[in-house]
Parts: C-alpha cells; sequence; structure tokens
C-alpha cells in the first residue's frame, strides 16, 4: 500500500512521537506512584492523563513509520493533549502569581515550580511544527 | 411514538437518505487520492474505541482544573471587594438594624454567592469552546456508545449536555427525542446532571475540605458521579417504568472548527448572564429570607450576633436529625432547605450564618468542624442529588404535562440523594477515610 506521505517524515513523525510518548509515560507512572523529589508531584489524576497521552503517541508510532494517516491521527491526539495541559499548567502558574500577589499565596511561582506538562509541552514544539505542516494541506 | 414499524420506517428512510448523499458526493466532489481531511485526521483517534473515552474524560477533567484554579484569583479578589465595601456600608448606615441587613444580608449573603461568578463564567467558556470546536458533539456520539451498550437511547445524553449550564433548557431540549418512553427517562434524569447553579456550592466545600491542588479534581468526580448516576436512573426507569427497546439513534457530526475567542466569550455570556439575573431576583429574595430569620428576634440575637437565638437555628434544629447521621449541623439542613428555590442560596446561607469577610467562608467551614472532606463529599454529592430548583420542577410538570410527575421526580431525587450520601460517608468511613 502506498504511504500517505514521505517515509522520511514518517520516520521523523515516528521518533519524535516515541520521544515524547516514553517521556509522558515516565512521568505519568512516576505522577501516580508518589512523584519524584519537587519536580514531578504526586497526582493521580495528572498521572492518568499523561498515561492516555503516552498511549494516544506510541499507537501512532507503527502508523507514522508506515507513512499512513492513521498514525498521524494518533500523534495529533497526543500532541493535542499535550498543548492543552502544559497550556492549562502555564495558566496555573499564573493564577498562583495572582494570588501572590494578592497575599494569598507564600512565595511566588518560579520557573522550576512549573507541572513537567509544561516541558513535555515545550518538547513537543517541534513535532507539532512539523504535524502542522503536514495539517496544512488539507481541507477541515 | 412508541410504534416498532414506524421506528423501522425511520431508520430506513435515514439511510436510504445518508446512501443517496453518499452517492451523489462521490460522483461529484474530489478530495484528492487518498487525502484524508483534517476532521477524518482528528475523528480517528477522538472516536477511537480505545481512546476516544480516556480522551474525553482528561479534557473533563481539564475544563474543572481550567475552571477551579483559574478562577481562584479572581474570586478572592470579589471577596476581598465585598468585605471591604460591606465594612463601608455598614459604619456609614446609623440604624443597627439596616446596617446589619447591608452587612450580612447584601455583602454577607447575596455578595458570598456573587464571589462565585468567576467560576462559572470559566466553566461557560472551556464548554463554549469545547462546543465550538465540533467536540461535544463527538462527546455525544461516545457517550451514545455507553449508552447503547445498555440498552438506552443516546440521543438522550445531548440534553443531557446542555444540563451543564442549567437543567431547565435541558428538559426543555428533551422535546426533540422522538419517542414518548425516551423523552419521558431523559425528562427525569436531566436533574442528576449538574448545572452551573450547583457550582458555587461545590468551589466553596472543595476548596475548603480539600485545598487548590484536589479541589478541581474532587469537582470533576462530583461531575462525573452526575454522569454515572444518569445512566444509572435510566437504566431502572428502562428496565421497570418505561419498559422497551431504545428506537434508533442517528447523529450528524460537524466538522471541526477552530474557536474564536469572540464567540466562545458570547456563548459565555449568555448562558452566564442568566446567574446575574438569578442573583438580583430569586436569590437575592431568598437571602433576604435567610437574613431576616437569621437576625430575629432583633433582642434575642443581639441584633444578629447571636444566631443560635436566631428563628432560622430553631428551625434549623428541628431538621438536623434529617441531616445529622451524614455528619452536618442545622446549618447544613437549612442550606438545602433554602437551597431548593436556587442552589446558589445554600452557599448565601452559609455566608449568612458564618460571615463570608476575607475569604473566611470556606476556612469556617473546616475550623468550625461543620465539615471533613468525607462529610463535605457527601453534601456535595446531596447537592447534587437532592431534588432540583423549583423552576426545574415547575419545568418537569410542564413537559410532562403532569405535577405527579414532577412530585415523583422530586421524590426520587431526595431519595437517591439519602442513599447516594449515606453510602459515600458509610463505605468512606469503613475505609477509614475521615
Amino acid at each position: 500500500m502506498d504511504a500517505d506521505y514521505s517515509k522520511e517524515t514518517g520516520r521523523i513523525l515516528g521518533i519524535g512521537a516515541s520521544i515524547l510518548g516514553a517521556a509522558a509515560l515516565a512521568v505519568g507512572l512516576l505522577e501516580i506512584f508518589g512523584g519524584w523529589g519537587g519536580a514531578i508531584p504526586e497526582d493521580q489524576f495528572g498521572g492518568l492523563v499523561l498515561m492516555v497521552t503516552a498511549a494516544a503517541y506510541l499507537l501512532g508510532v507503527k502508523g507514522a513509520v508506515s507513512g499512513r494517516y492513521e498514525g498521524l491521527s494518533f500523534i495529533v491526539g497526543g500532541l493535542f493533549l499535550t498543548a492543552v495541559f502544559g497550556v492549562l499548567y502555564l495558566l496555573t502558574a499564573g493564577a498562583e502569581a495572582l494570588m501572590y500577589l494578592l497575599g494569598e499565596a507564600e512565595a511566588f511561582p518560579g520557573i522550576f515550580d512549573l507541572r513537567p506538562e509544561f516541558w513535555i509541552f515545550l518538547l513537543s514544539l517541534p513535532l507539532a511544527r512539523r504535524v502542522r505542516r503536514l495539517l496544512a494541506g488539507m481541507a477541515w | 411514538m412508541g410504534d416498532p414499524n414506524r421506528e423501522d420506517m425511520a431508520e430506513v428512510l435515514a439511510e436510504r437518505r445518508y446512501q443517496a448523499i453518499s452517492k451523489i458526493m462521490e460522483a461529484s466532489v474530489s478530495r484528492g487520492e487518498g487525502r484524508w481531511t483534517r476532521t477524518e485526521i482528528f475523528d480517528h483517534v477522538f472516536l477511537s474505541r480505545a481512546l476516544g473515552l480516556p480522551i474525553f474524560l482528561a479534557l473533563l477533567w481539564a475544563v474543572f482544573t481550567f475552571t477551579f484554579t483559574l478562577s481562584e484569583p479572581f474570586m478572592v479578589g470579589t471577596e476581598l471587594l465585598f468585605g471591604w465595601m460591606g465594612d463601608l456600608a455598614a459604619a456609614g448606615v446609623e440604624n443597627s438594624r439596616i446596617a446589619s441587613f447591608v452587612a450580612a444580608g447584601i455583602f454577607g449573603g447575596l455578595g458570598s454567592v456573587l464571589v462565585f461568578v468567576p467560576p462559572i463564567f470559566m466553566l461557560f467558556f472551556a464548554l463554549a469552546i469545547l462546543e465550538d470546536s465540533g467536540y461535544m458533539a463527538r462527546a455525544a456520539f461516545l457517550m451514545d456508545r455507553v449508552m447503547q451498550s445498555l440498552g438506552l437511547h443516546g440521543r438522550s445524553f445531548i440534553p443531557m449536555m446542555m444540563g451543564f449550564g442549567c437543567n431547565i433548557p435541558a428538559i426543555m431540549a428533551a422535546r426533540s427525542i422522538d419517542g414518548e418512553k425516551e423523552r419521558m427517562i431523559t425528562i427525569l434524569i436531566s436533574p442528576l446532571i449538574s448545572c452551573g447553579a450547583r457550582l458555587p456550592v461545590y468551589v466553596l466545600i472543595a476548596g475548603a475540605v480539600f485545598g487548590t491542588g484536589f479541589a478541581g479534581t474532587a469537582i470533576f468526580s462530583i461531575y462525573l458521579l452526575g454522569i454515572a448516576l444518569a445512566i444509572i436512573m435510566a437504566l431502572v426507569f428502562r428496565r421497570t417504568l418505561f419498559r422497551g427497546e431504545p428506537s434508533p439513534f442517528l447523529l450528524e457530526l460537524p466538522p471541526y472548527a477552530v474557536p474564536g475567542a469572540k464567540t466562545a466569550i458570547l456563548h459565555m455570556w449568555a448562558r452566564g448572564k442568566w446567574f446575574l439575573v438569578r442573583a438580583g431576583t430569586v436569590i437575592f429574595g431568598t437571602v433576604l429570607v435567610v437574613w431576616f430569620l437569621a437576625a430575629h428576634p432583633w433582642e434575642a440575637t443581639a441584633g444578629g450576633v447571636l444566631i443560635e437565638n436566631s428563628y432560622i437555628a430553631a428551625l434549623g434544629h428541628r431538621l438536623e436529625p434529617l441531616v445529622s447521621p451524614f455528619g452536618w449541623d442545622w446549618m447544613a439542613a437549612v442550606a438545602l432547605l433554602f437551597g431548593l428555590l436556587a442552589k446558589e442560596v445554600v452557599v448565601g446561607t452559609y455566608g449568612i450564618l458564618l460571615g463570608s469577610e476575607e475569604g473566611a467562608l470556606g476556612m469556617s467551614l473546616v475550623t468550625l468542624g461543620l465539615f471533613t472532606p468525607l462529610s463535605g463529599f457527601a453534601f456535595m454529592a446531596f447537592v447534587l442529588i437532592y431534588a432540583p430548583c423549583f423552576a426545574a420542577v415547575v419545568t418537569i410538570a410542564r413537559e410532562m404535562n403532569s405535577y405527579r410527575w414532577a412530585a415523583f421526580a422530586a421524590a426520587y431525587l431526595f431519595a437517591l440523594a439519602f442513599i447516594v450520601s449515606g453510602l459515600i460517608v458509610g463505605v468512606g468511613g469503613l475505609l477509614g477515610f475521615s
């Protein structure tokens, strides 16, 4: 069967999705099972969301490497969830900063207080750019 | 409806119509060989059997985390503003009775409800984005799978989802359902979907007993509990009062679209303004009654200070045995009683009884020992389930053309609230939660 897009693009998508999927899986497991130091908080629901994100990326790897739209679709799902939660936690940090200014929080949130989901979101941006180019020519 | 032959005919006609549309599309539309549309790309993952439902739940959780955490500073700001205005107004009024009414009644009672304008508007903003993007129709499709597998009608979920805003349009939207039995079931279960009016209660209690970190998750679980109970009750009604097979359900999925900020804000305003209208009418009126009962007899309460000597405390102590098994006191009993008029009044009642200055309300609930995490969660569940507001009961009577059905809806919801809250307290206690 012919590929829907070039094998080279598929290989890049597959590698990107594998890295992001593995990162989301590792951080998700740590969040579910007690966190890790101050960098990864204990958060069962947050961890479960990361597991769903990881599943989306990893389910897309095989299809993406073969250059199929089915694979691209799952990677788009993973990128979408990554973006939603990355932006959500960035906004949460903004809300905490506002709380500090109102005198309701003890410390102003620093850059290292940001949740790991935000860093995964930053990590996903190059892949998102590549995917955006693939989607650009498609009709809604 | 209810005639199986007519339902079969409707299904066959719809299928033929879509076959004809497909033929015309194949002959006249060229998309390029093998190319998918963006909608197909998104649908392949969002409607996938493996990930569709988990993604829906993840997005729903994001909506409530967004609603709770982002609205917090705005709520604190509003609280500070009302506290300051209350002090200012009370200091400027010489008549002690009017000063008490302004400080405790208007700024304490009504103010404690208006503090929840930010989360309500943020919830509607998030839901508007999901709707405008075309995702909500997919959510209905996903839930249809679940409901059909239980022998229920998937179409019921669309009016139910409208219930996230307000139960009244959800009950009225059941008119679009063809089958009479399905329509009746949908109306009866619609009040179990958490409307915006209940959100202030959840935000207050969850924020107080679970803290900022877990409040969003607690609220999310209450919304899920509502959906689960609606499905369970639909199943019970289908197997008892309204026996039969569900009629076929066809849902046309719109293409995805990038939601615009302006449209989302307009939708948020259209849905959220009812809260402001209610605050100025039914909530204000009820809060006035609560303040009067809390501040009188004037001499015995020393001008509304000694609440324990008030009419409302006497009423509350009479009702207390009904709620004390759940670990709640007389204040909860009167808050729930006045909440029958409008659910937001539950918060307003606590605002009057405890005072609401500078965020003290949530803190008071914990420091005075009124709620623990377990009893607080049971209280949230009770507010979710127990009889809908008065306006919703009237709408049920009008839509079902029977006050008996409206009374039945109120009665079964009350019974269910007692059962579920009892189970939460009982099972939670056995599992070691406090």
